[in-house]
């Protein structure tokens, strides 16, 4: 872990998508741009047990602490939610690497990892029906919780968008992707 | 006998669990671990049997400490609904305390309330 005065993992955006939250308070200027400031904490991770759940409780606690209660929270879904898509569905070949970044108005966490085309193309549809409609995106995916489904449900996303109310930026640069989901201080 | 109340509590790690006679189940703490189905489905599935056995009008599941679940946590409480509403003979409400501080639980149980609203009681406490 360390701690950068700049992101440095930011990538070109040869592509980007943007996917705003609708729950909490309404979007204003800004809130649907790329997220840039200091890394408050930087963490690489690579697959193996338990990686997500103590990765996670860190984060979590340093949120937590440092963050406003409420933001904290929502964070916290943001970070498990990325993180498990990253090692469910990344290259085990390369690390995973997640941020917490903060602006002078927005904070948010940033998952970057390998990915091959086809989950790419997913990912991308996916959040570009979260930016049409979270709510029932999210509704269908519960529904397709229970009925099973493929491809499998992804409900992490749908939490994300509608549940917490985190805007989604998704960028690719080749075969790396990092998605942000951030929100207002 | 109460056979609600007798309902083996799995251990897990982050999760208390308290079930109290007649029909009350309280979690609190997070859910974190990737395959929560593993400790919580059987569980879950036992105490909707033992409330059909013990012919209750309603159980009380109090979420409300529970302060971070993941998704496919989430797909649990989304089960047990199921089971509820696709019972054919006697069934129960499923009602669900949750807390009004805890963002996750605003959203996701009223989700849930229009998936399976016929057998679903939502009810808020701070």
């Amino acid at each position: 872990m360390s701690s950068y005065d700049r992101n440095p993992s930011t990538p070109s955006s040869s592509s980007r998508l943007a996917v705003a939250g609708v729950a909490g308070s309404a979007q204003r200027p800004g809130d649907g741009a790329v997220l840039s400031g200091r890394t408050l904490l930087r963490v690489i991770c690579t697959s193996g047990s338990g990686v997500l759940e103590y990765t996670h409780a860190f984060i979590n606690a340093y949120t937590a602490d440092h963050l406003r209660g409420a933001v904290a929270q929502r964070l916290s879904v943001g970070a498990y939610e990325l993180l498990s898509n990253a090692l469910n569905f990344g290259s085990i070949s390369s690390d995973i690497v997640i941020e917490l970044i903060e602006s002078d108005s927005m904070v948010g966490v940033r998952v970057s990892n390998d990915a091959i085309a086809a989950r790419i193309s997913m990912l991308t549809e996916h959040l570009l029906k979260l930016k049409t409609n979270a709510e029932q995106t999210f509704l269908e995916e519960l529904r397709r919780s229970v009925t099973g489904g493929i491809p499998r449900p992804m409900l992490g996303l749908a939490r994300v968008t509608h549940e917490v109310g985190l805007t989604l930026d998704l960028q690719v640069n080749e075969r790396r992707i990092s998605v942000t989901a951030q929100c207002r201080r | 006998m109460s056979q609600f109340s007798t309902v083996q509590v799995p251990r897990a790690e982050t999760i208390a669990i308290q079930v109290t006679a007649p029909n009350q189940v309280k979690l609190s703490g997070t859910i974190t671990q990737k395959d929560p189905a593993s400790d919580l489905a059987g569980f879950f599935k036992a105490l909707h049997t033992a409330a059909l056995a013990d012919k209750l009008a309603e159980v009380r599941a109090d979420v409300s400490g529970l302060t971070f679940v993941n998704s496919s946590a989430i797909r649990l409480f989304v089960d047990w609904a199921t089971w509820v509403k696709n019972e054919r003979g006697q069934r129960y409400t499923l009602r669900f305390v949750t807390s009004r501080n805890v963002t996750w639980q605003k959203t996701s149980f009223m989700a849930l309330l229009s998936l399976a609203k016929e057998v679903l009681a939502i009810e808020h406490v701070t």
